[in-house]
């Protein structure tokens, strides 16, 4: 017996770039989870928002409405998050990919799910904006806050907020994957009472005002570049929880 | 003789339990093992090591001589689908078959597309909804057409009836023919693989209780078939591991060899020498190192694979 060396078989091994975008391709096999869902659940609320707001311009309602329901699908991006953890990944595993691999072609594939539904935003937002809310001053897409600095302003802020929950939800199910139920809701509870404290902290300094001015100023753009910066060190976050993580 | 994987100190520790110690062992190219031993023994988590889907608490594996673990070059050589492998949600065998082409570089659509013939796995089912037989035959066949240099099976019959499994065994000893690799295959059903494998690993308690060939597992145990009372002196103060009667005949395993004047007292007494069942070895093996279990001479049960399938603890 001697040292191990390759066998007779060893040839090119494709790049790990090129096994990354398979990733993506993997993602994409099933085109439900990344493509279909989300498309009809931000297509199902946008429906529903509609007929509510013609029962409301039917029965005399006026002046301007708006609503949250466009951020429906946004949840669902928790969920696939998780999924892609649990489920995905150990079949990554048996794909014999690297957990790099796996982890950045993972994010990319729901990169391309989130812009072809900010795109559906977007064209929404437009649509109401053109038509002055469906000819009735009813807002699905087109929320004032979103679009003050333009088109793309409103767009980047829908992709970040997706993104966030994405990432969002696979780092959770990957730490009750990693280090147990017990763990990650313990973590959960954590994240939650910082939030507490940093309410807590604004209201006792009473600097509200000065956190709206805030948002005010920063912009969707802002605020978003700032959300994918938070969206970004969260994936790094991941990446590190799942680099030593055993199937 | 070249070894693809080098395993050494391996240890992998739970919580609690020591799943693998400190084992080294060597896994030569272009051999068919197989894995034995009992439930919890340790034989998923050495394949998991041994494929970096797992890492070791402690311990080396060089895979082609390089680590495994997060190295592609190493890795898209390599096919290890799980005995209980997960799925994407809403996955179809077809799905899973699709991506398995994808990464697979020595891929064999073919001899997918006729495994899927020969084990009916309907494909546009999700994984969610098949049958035991049908999910172990989604990873036989990812095995099988993936032609990995070192392919891992975890006891891939599950679920699948006997037809089915020679389909299995067939097909693997058919296409290891043309196309040579290192095949990893842990098992329960220990005779009916043991034509199959070249060597075996038998694993107990986290611990290499074996590492041989086949043919030399098989000679650590003699079996003398003939007239009962012909035969008892030959057994001597041996162990006996498996003993059968049926009238005056009996067949007896022994543990151990026999001597040349033994082998001319077993031509004289017009007695046979038998081979030895791989599988009443192992229970042998397996069930000595356990403390507790079965004392020599009731070692071997009547039916031995039902004693290897019983949890340990």
């Amino acid at each position: 017996m001697t040292t191990a060396s390759p066998t007779r078989w060893a040839g090119p091994s494709p790049s790990t770039a090129r096994r990354t975008l398979d990733v993506v391709r993997l993602q994409f096999i099933n085109r439900q989870t990344f493509l279909w869902i989300p498309l009809i659940v931000l297509l199902g609320a946008w429906l529903l928002n509609l007929l509510v707001y013609l029962i409301v311009a039917a029965n005399g309602g006026s002046g301007p409405m708006y609503s949250g329901a466009s951020q429906a699908p946004v949840w669902y991006f928790a969920v696939i998050g998780g999924q892609a953890m649990t489920l995905t990944f150990p079949f990554s595993q048996a794909m014999s990919l690297t957990r790099r691999e796996f982890f950045v072609g993972t994010l990319a594939a729901a990169a391309v799910s989130a812009l072809g539904l900010t795109a559906v935003f977007v064209a929404l937002g437009l649509l109401e904006r053109a038509t002055d809310g469906y000819g009735m001053d009813g807002y699905f897409a087109y929320l004032p806050a979103l679009w003050t600095q333009g088109t793309l302003g409103a767009g980047l802020a829908y992709f970040t907020l997706t993104m966030l929950f994405f990432v969002i939800g696979f780092w959770f199910m990957t730490v009750v994957r990693r280090f147990g139920p017990m763990v990650a809701a313990a973590v959960a509870i954590g994240v939650a009472l910082i939030g507490v404290g940093l309410i807590a902290l604004v209201t006792a300094a009473q600097a509200w005002g000065a956190v709206a001015r805030w948002f005010v100023e920063a912009g969707p753009v802002g605020v978003s570049v700032c959300g994918l910066l938070l969206a970004a060190v969260l994936a790094v976050g991941s990446s590190l929880t799942l680099r030593r993580m055993s199937v | 003789m070249t070894a693809v994987i080098e395993a050494r100190e391996l240890t992998k520790r739970y919580r609690r339990t020591t799943a693998l110690d400190a084992v080294s062992f060597d896994i030569e190219a272009d051999t068919i093992y197989g894995i034995l031993g009992r439930n919890g023994a340790g034989k998923t988590t050495a394949m998991s090591l041994l494929t970096a889907q797992s890492l070791p608490t402690s311990g080396t594996v060089r895979v082609f001589g390089e680590d495994p673990f997060e190295n592609a070059r190493v890795l898209s050589r390599l096919c290890f689908v799980r005995e209980n492998q997960k799925y994407p949600d809403d996955a179809t065998a077809r799905h899973a078959l699709r991506a398995a082409r994808l990464f697979f570089p020595r891929w064999d659509q073919a001899l997918a597309d006729r495994l899927v013939e020969d084990f009916r796995l309907p494909l546009r089912r999700t994984v969610k909804k098949l049958s035991r037989g049908q999910l172990s035959a989604v990873g036989v066949i990812i095995g099988l057409a993936s032609r990995a240099e070192v392919t891992v099976f975890d006891e891939p019959y599950l679920g699948l009836d006997a037809v089915a499994r020679q389909l299995f065994y067939d097909h693997l000893l058919a296409d290891y023919a043309e196309h040579p690799r290192t095949v990893l295959l842990s098992s329960h059903l220990i005779d009916e693989i043991s034509d199959l494998v070249e060597r075996v690993l038998v694993i107990e308690e986290g611990s290499i209780l074996l590492d041989a060939t086949t043919d030399e597992a098989r000679g650590l145990a003699t079996g003398i078939v003939g007239d009962a009372a012909a035969v008892e002196p030959l057994i001597g103060g041996r162990e006996v591991i498996h003993r059968e009667s049926l009238g005056r005949v009996t067949a007896v395993t022994v543990l151990g060899t026999l001597d040349d004047r033994e082998r001319r007292q077993v031509a004289e007494a017009g007695l046979d020498l038998s081979p030895v069942s791989l599988q009443q070895l192992v229970v042998r093996l397996t069930q000595h190192s356990s403390p507790g279990a079965g004392r020599a001479g009731s070692a071997a049960s009547p039916r031995p694979d039902a004693a290897v399938e019983r949890t340990i603890r």
